[in-house]
């Protein structure tokens, strides 16, 4: 083939990248762009838009992924949004100069089907055949030379997973961009032609010039679909009264919609493909079908999948416990580092109290965000999460939901929003429903803070089975499904009240199993703690000043500033004897495990000893957080805690809980934060502890009753479980159900659960223990 | 030529799509993944949702009543 010349252009050319879903679409998409893609959503909808750029041959390009689909006949508010990028109506990516269509090379005939759609449209197009390997394996050959010829567009055989031919793509891409585009195949009778031109005149007297052939096209042989709705809303009746007459006619002359459409696209395939595809007659049993036999088992396939989760939430906690002690140092190494550097005064507050006490006690959870997106990430790409949902229909179906619902559920344990976005591939508008107001009960990555918080404060750290199993894993684990197995009785029931009806019938793809790969799963996971570091740096920490400033004023701080003085000036002079003492304390608890009753009374000697020199220092801090905590509670935050106290007292929590859990309304990561700034200032946190945690253990009623005990703490984390803390994943309910009634159901649902459920909780275990 | 209900396949049976009839939403959805008229199928594990093996792809289905899929065995293997 003669290299042709690129088109060389000033401006950036934007192509669009469509295919099938497990086409490997977005590896080919990260192989031509790199790490950088631009993620955001379409204007008022939430699908999400990816853009990324490469530049070849001195043209840069933008590249627009749209997101996998079987066909362009839009059913799916999904789908729309592909046709309306395509046609160049989405006024934020413009006109489409190309469009790559990527096929999967194994299973081509079916493949062919959205090719013909696009073909339709009149882009210039480039054909890229992934997999080939695959291809090629099964015995399948292709003769792309021919193929390219018969439809009329560059065709590129391609593995993309191992960054073959990518540029290859480039160049064919640039040889067609901004060229005339491809002549329709035209699949159909002249007659269905005949009747699309009618349409298309008829619009334009009523008013709309210039309507794509494909939107005609579409009009005609989708009834009730999405652009039929789209259009409804202007014509009224009179566009269906035309449509009903043309379909009509188009039957009379053996043209059925909408059975036809499959029928001579599939011919056509057929047709494209004879004499240049050989594919092996019998059918292989392939080393996923082995897997299957037992990952989809009715009994062996539910035990493995949960094992798998126990596994998933097990490492999680394990995993990330190193990394978040270390988290947690650096977070108190620069707090102290920060003190040191300035006098006592609102600032040093602000800085120590506000920001590194609650922005940096959210980042510490940073790794097992990373951890969580790392194995979602992991089951998704190997092909075990379809296979997850097959196993969940049957379970699905009992509560009248479908195993469509699980993906987006099980993506909810990520993060609802990704999950409530992912509910448009769910047709059925009850179905749908159902699933976003359940999503949130999900246990999402959020939560996540809370649970280790309060587990890693409140139980002790327990291990079986030589370490493999711990009591935090296993209560990590079973909070985790709480919220699912709540959602079970509610789904149930919004079944049975607002959205009766029949359970849609199923149809979903098992795609083989693969390894997973690294650079997409590595993609995931940075998106993620990106998008993590983010809501903590502007939500969080905007939240965190809030919550600081709130309970900073309107007291006098000058007493405590003075207080604050002594206490850092004694530190700095009695230096020797602070770092003698947790030298002694390191060598006293390793003594009391290996147990030697003399060594361990000379170390309790030394420490007295040492102690009673730290005295005077004992007794500053004693006044000091005496007066921090009154300061506190006359604070306008206090006041305002106090009031609520209350309302909250029944849960089993004092007034700085429910500060901390209406202050945590925007996310409910914010708790962590607020609690972290409340201790803080009320002097609670001693340097030398570590942290929050100890704080918590430590935080007392007036008649010294601790307020924190394992009740409590799980009052807490019910609550948490249930709550619907989350402006963003209420936004996301309002957009996707264009109404704010929605919203407000999820969150009074939602909060009366979490309510009940917390009081219940805290009864029952006060009871117990 | 035995034409029965996709349903009523067992497991290793072979045929191949004889109709699909039913919610034509539903029946073109059907079609667009690659179960028309025509292909031979396998069942790969029968039951509810079953698993079926379309020209080397797996697909997951579940039926309602209405929506019914025809098929003609080829081979029983039982």
């Amino acid at each position: 083939m003669p290299a042709a010349v690129p088109a060389v252009s000033t401006r950036s050319l934007t192509v669009a990248v469509i295919g099938n879903p497990n086409t490997g679409k977005s590896t080919i998409f990260t192989a031509l762009t790199g790490m950088h893609s631009l993620i955001g959503n379409y204007p008022g909808v939430t699908v999400e838009k990816k853009i990324g750029n490469f530049r070849h041959q001195q043209q840069d390009v933008r590249l627009v992924d749209l997101p996998g689909t079987y066909s362009l006949s839009p059913r799916s508010l999904d789908e729309m949004v592909s046709v309306e990028v395509l046609l160049g109506r989405q006024a934020e990516v413009g006109r489409i100069d190309a469009v790559i269509c990527i096929a999967d090379a194994s299973n081509l005939e079916r493949n062919l089907y959205l090719v013909s759609q696009v073909l339709d449209l009149g882009l210039p197009t480039v054909l890229i055949l992934n997999m080939w390997d695959v291809a090629q394996s099964r015995g399948i050959t292709i003769d792309v030379e021919k193929l390219s010829q018969t439809l009329g567009i560059p065709v590129i055989p391609c593995e993309a997973h191992r960054h073959r031919q990518i540029d290859a793509v480039k160049d064919a891409v640039l040889s067609v961009a901004g060229k005339a585009g491809v002549e329709s195949p035209r699949v159909f009778p002249a007659v269905f032609y005949e009747e699309g031109k009618q349409l298309g005149s008829q619009l334009q007297e009523w008013g709309e010039p210039d309507v794509p052939f494909y939107v005609t096209e579409r009009l005609l042989l989708d009834v009730g679909g999405q652009i039929e709705s789209s259009f409804a809303a202007r014509f009224s009746t009179r566009l269906t009264e035309a449509l009903a007459a043309a379909r009509e006619r188009l039957k009379a002359s053996g043209f059925r919609v909408p059975a036809a459409e499959a029928k001579a696209r599939y011919a056509w395939s057929r047709q494209v493909l004879t004499g240049i595809m050989v594919v092996p007659q019998q059918q292989q049993v392939t080393s996923s079908d082995h897997l299957d036999r037992w990952l989809t088992h009715k009994v062996f396939g539910l035990a493995a999948f949960v094992l798998i989760m126990f596994v998933v939430f097990q490492s999680i906690s394990t995993l990330a416990a190193p990394v978040m002690q270390l988290c947690e140092a650096g977070q108190q190494i620069v707090g102290d580092w920060v003190s040191s550097l300035m006098s006592p005064g609102p600032f040093r507050s602000l800085l120590v109290d506000g920001v590194i006490g609650g922005v940096g006690g959210i980042l510490v959870f940073l790794p097992q965000i990373c951890f969580l997106f790392f194995f979602i990430a992991l089951l998704e790409d190997c092909g075990y999460m379809a296979r997850a949902a097959f196993l969940m229909d049957k379970l699905m179906t009992k509560v009248g939901l479908s195993g469509k619902s699980f993906v987006p559920l099980m993506s909810s344990f990520a993060c609802a929003i990704p999950g409530i976005m992912a509910t448009r591939t769910i047709e059925n508008r009850r179905d749908r429903m159902v699933t976003i107001l359940v999503a949130p009960l999900m246990s999402c990555s959020a939560r996540f803070p809370v649970y280790t918080l309060m587990i890693a404060a409140f139980f002790p750290d327990m291990a079986w089975a030589g370490g493999w199993i711990t009591l935090r894993g296993v209560l990590i684990f079973v909070m985790t499904f709480f919220g699912a197995f709540v959602a079970i009785p509610v789904a149930w029931l919004l079944k049975k009240t607002m959205f009766r009806g029949e359970t849609p019938p199923f149809v979903m793809e098992l795609p083989s199993y693969k390894w997973p790969s690294v650079h997409i799963v590595l993609l995931r996971v940075y998106e993620s703690a990106r998008a993590f570091v983010i809501r903590a740096g502007t939500l969080i920490f905007a939240t965190s000043i809030l919550i600081w400033a709130a309970s900073y004023f309107p007291g006098d701080h000058t007493e405590l500033n003075r207080l604050q003085e002594q206490v850092d000036e004694t530190k700095v002079s009695l230096n020797t004897e602070i770092s003698e003492k947790a030298e002694l304390e390191k060598q006293k608890s390793k003594l009391s495990e290996k147990g030697s009753a003399p060594e361990l009374a000379a170390i309790e000697q030394k420490l007295a000893a040492v102690e009673s020199k730290l005295e005077p220092l004992e007794a500053l801090i004693t006044t000091k957080n005496a007066m921090s905590e009154h300061l506190l509670e006359t604070s306008y935050l206090g006041r305002f805690g106090k009031t609520i106290e209350p309302a909250v007292k029944p849960l089993g929590w004092d007034w700085r809980i429910g500060v901390g859990v209406l202050a945590s309304f925007p996310a409910r990561e914010v708790i962590v934060s607020t609690l972290g700034t409340i201790y803080s200032l009320g002097g609670d946190v001693d340097e030398a502890d570590s942290g929050l945690q100890n704080a918590l253990r430590e935080s007392k009623w007036p008649d010294n009753r601790p307020v924190y005990s394992i009740p409590v703490a799980i009052s807490i984390m019910v609550f948490f479980a249930l709550c619907a803390q989350c402006v963003s994943t209420l936004m996301v309910i309002r957009r996707e159900t264009n109404s704010w009634g929605w919203p407000l159901f999820t969150f009074t649902y939602m909060t009366v659960l979490a309510y009940i459920g917390a009081f219940l909780a805290y009864r029952l275990f006060a009871f117990l223990l | 030529m035995l034409v029965v209900p996709l349903e009523m396949m067992t497991t290793g049976e072979q045929g191949r799509i004889h109709a699909l009839d039913g919610s034509p939403a539903f029946v073109v959805r059907l079609q667009e993944m690659g179960l028309r008229e025509g292909v031979p199928v396998q069942m790969v594990r029968a039951g509810s949702p079953c698993i079926l093996s379309v020209n080397d792809q797996r697909l997951s289905l579940r039926f309602e009543d209405s929506t019914t899929v025809l098929v003609e065995l080829l081979k029983c293997t039982r």
